[in-house]
């Protein structure tokens, strides 16, 4: 090949590969000479919650003028399937929304920044339960700011509450009255919920009983009686069977479809979820709804206050302190948060709590006041699921679908579920 | 070096110059890609952690460790021998429909064709999962109609089956090439059978099928090969989860699922060099197979 030649192709080579570059170099941030910072921040979420985001980032740089800020957002799927790559290319945005079941796995391989010793001094925490701010300590590691907290609860209708035949739902009631009353509201022919969320609602069953879903280094399940595993869902089966609860079909049918969920359509009493969830759905419902706490017995140790989500710092970020001072901006600051309206939970200082109060719509204010009332009595949060619970959970959620249609028992089901998590746990170990 | 020799070679420079960003995108996008994604087929890697080499680890759990693999296989065999001849089948049914001749043929070839066009698309996902949701269309036709409404997404069968239909509807692309082999079909042909007395049927088995016989392996290769690599729809109308009881967990989705959702990217690099086999025998298959029933005009011409 002639000189001209490479020389050629070499020039084309060098154009593609810096125009490449060029575009990962517009990810790279830092602080300039002029003292001008350039910020990268990424969220997931719904159009509302990227409107108000970017609200509360104009504010920032209106507040901030040396500070621009490149937003990122997705949807909860899409985010992630871009976020893992950026991450194995050390690429991360400084500021990263991080979800509680993703958390773990970002901070065990050295992609977050411990932030202990930013607390009271760029973010302060004063106004902060304490119970609260641990949920985000990861291996003695403070790798995690909350968004704001949501806590489990019954949401419902209590007007076809009385409909059904039930008063009201009783201060203290516990698994077996609640199976009790599901059964009578399908002695009314209405549906008393659409059933539990496998993982979630399992790891309370298992918290009122002491025990975790994950044990606490997260290598192995956190419990050894499967009799726990068969109790809570051989119960969940039975009130499918006998019309307390909707068929799977019909779960199914309806997934995702909030519109033609029966607490909208008006036969189904109530939902089991977090609190956040509450104020989209009193939207849709459009009647007068209630929440009410977890069942027991002990609900004082299963209710736990879980972050919605979690700020966190890429580790390999260049303006780590600008970072954490726009986490103590969206904590702390109450114009910020007149515009979050606790969108991403309640707020976990309660000076903001207080300050936003005045600003809310009905539903919300009722989601705070319950998560208020829970507050004192919820117990820690047990550590966030370990590297690998994406896939413990999605295998429990396909064996509790096989146990709902009736091919499975609960007992194989349970020994099946200990066999594959422990594999997948074992497989995930650092 | 000779002068004429230094000469082409300058001659062939600019050429190469010009589809070197060809070659670079090739070799950077698919090629390198490629042989990392073959090297990672034989490692545990989960993005964050460098890869560590397992050997056929990946293979033998796939094989016997895994019965939601073989879940996956099943579905997606389901999917493209039942879903790819009905819809070269229906194809060919419109493009005979539409090779008539008549004033509103060019509106109703765009009509048709745009199912296609919009194809595998997110949006049509979404509509198809409005269409066969419990208040959607399908199901009131049902009901007006006496049948009781179907779980379309609830049942394990019925989802595969609805799947199938979304595929079986999105024929547009396949239907507009057997139009093009039609059209190049003599019309002497079907006018000497008719001479000789041959019926309709007798006329679409003796003529048509043998002279668009190339077309159909054309066809039916192209879309075998689409139909394993079926994605969208499935993630969409079950929500990425594959479900119900794993009735649409399609190879892909399944992979998806492995590579994305739990970072077990070796596995999923696993998976999908397996696939690509599997492909590659399916399409020889056809190939060999094709000696017997596909019709050239030029080997007896010549």
């Amino acid at each position: 090949m002639g000189k001209k030649g490479w020389f050629l192709i070499i020039a084309m080579l060098l154009v593609l590969t810096t125009a490449c570059s060029g575009a990962d170099g517009g990810g790279n941030s830092g602080t300039s000479a002029d003292g001008k910072v350039k910020l990268r921040i990424a969220w997931w979420g719904s159009d509302t919650r990227h409107e108000y985001t970017q609200k509360v980032v104009d504010l920032y740089k209106q507040k901030n003028p040396n500070v621009t800020i490149d937003v990122e957002y997705a949807s909860f799927d899409d985010y992630w399937k871009k976020l893992a790559p950026q991450a194995a290319a050390n690429q991360l945005p400084d500021i990263v929304q991080m979800d509680i079941s993703y958390i773990s796995q970002y901070a065990k391989n050295g992609q977050l920044e411990d932030l202990a010793p930013y607390l009271n001094q760029k973010i302060q925490v004063a106004d902060v339960n304490e119970n609260v701010l641990s949920t985000g300590v990861i291996a003695g590691k403070q790798y995690g700011i909350p968004t704001g907290v949501n806590v489990l609860g019954f949401q419902y209708d209590p007007a076809l509450l009385k409909k059904a035949g039930i008063d009201k739902i009783p201060d203290n009631w516990t698994w077996d009255q609640y199976k009790e009353m599901a059964l009578k509201a399908a002695s009314n022919k209405v549906y008393f919920d659409s059933s539990m969320a496998a993982d979630i609602f399992f790891h309370y069953y298992l918290r009122t009983q002491g025990k975790t879903l994950y044990n606490a280094e997260g290598t192995g399940l956190g419990y050894d009686d499967d009799k726990l595993f068969v109790d809570f869902f051989s119960g969940l089966a039975d009130l499918i069977k006998k019309g307390a609860t909707p068929p799977p079909e019909i779960m199914n049918q309806t997934k995702g479809i909030l519109e033609e969920s029966d607490i909208v359509k008006g036969t189904g009493i109530g939902i089991w979820q977090w609190s956040n969830q509450y104020v989209g759905l009193q939207q849709v419902v459009n009647r007068p709804m209630a929440l009410a706490p977890m069942f027991g017995p002990n609900m004082e140790k299963g209710v736990y206050m879980q972050p919605t989500m979690y700020w966190t710092v890429a580790s390999r970020s260049q303006v780590k302190d600008e970072a954490a001072k726009f986490i103590d901006f969206w904590m702390n600051d109450v114009e910020a948060n007149k515009l979050i309206k606790g969108e991403r939970g309640v707020p976990i200082s309660s000076k903001i709590k207080e300050a936003v109060a005045p600003e809310l719509s009905e539903p919300t204010k009722q989601v705070f006041e319950f998560v208020a009332s829970m507050e004192p009595k919820a117990s820690p949060m047990s550590p966030p699921p370990p590297v690998g619970s994406p896939e413990v959970i999605a295998t429990l959620t396909d064996y509790i679908e096989q146990v709902n249609f009736g091919q499975m028992t609960p007992e194989d089901a349970a020994a099946k579920f200990r066999a594959d998590a422990n594999t997948i746990l074992a497989n995930n170990k650092q | 070096m000779s002068l004429r020799n230094h000469q082409s070679l300058k001659a062939n420079m600019t050429g190469y110059a010009f589809i070197s960003p060809f070659i670079v995108g090739f070799l950077a996008f698919t090629l390198i890609p490629m042989f990392i994604s073959l090297y990672l087929s034989f490692t545990t890697y989960n993005l964050f952690t460098p890869p560590k080499w397992i050997g056929l680890g990946n293979f033998e759990k796939m094989f016997t460790g895994d019965p939601k693999y073989w879940n996956s296989i099943r579905v997606t065999f389901t999917y493209v021998l039942v879903g790819v001849p009905l819809r070269l089948i229906f194809a060919l049914f419109v493009a005979m429909i539409l090779n008539t001749k008549s004033r509103m043929v060019g509106t109703y070839r765009t009509m048709y064709y745009l199912p296609s066009i919009i194809g595998g698309s997110v949006a049509v996902s979404i509509m198809w999962r409005n269409i066969f949701s419990n208040n959607g269309i399908v199901n009131s036709l049902l009901s007006t109609l006496g049948a009781t409404p179907v779980k379309w997404f609830g049942d394990p069968d019925a989802s595969l089956t609805m799947l199938i239909t979304l595929s079986v509807w999105q024929f547009g692309s396949s239907m507009l090439i057997f139009l093009a082999g039609l059209k190049n079909i003599p019309v002497e042909l079907y006018e000497a059978s008719s001479v000789d007395g041959a019926k309709p049927v007798r006329k679409f088995f003796s003529i048509t099928l043998p002279l668009l016989s190339p077309i159909i392996l054309f066809n039916l290769i192209m879309q075998t090969i689409s139909a394993f690599m079926t994605f969208v729809p499935a993630y969409v109308i079950s929500k990425g989860e594959g479900g119900p009881m794993d009735g649409t967990m399609l190879h892909s989705l399944y992979l998806f699922r492995q590579a994305f959702m739990f970072s077990n990217m070796g596995y999923a690099a696993a998976m999908a060099w397996v696939m690509l086999i599997m492909i590659g025998i399916l399409t020889a298959i056809l190939f060999i197979t094709s000696r017997y029933w596909v019709f050239y005009e030029t080997e007896k011409g010549c």
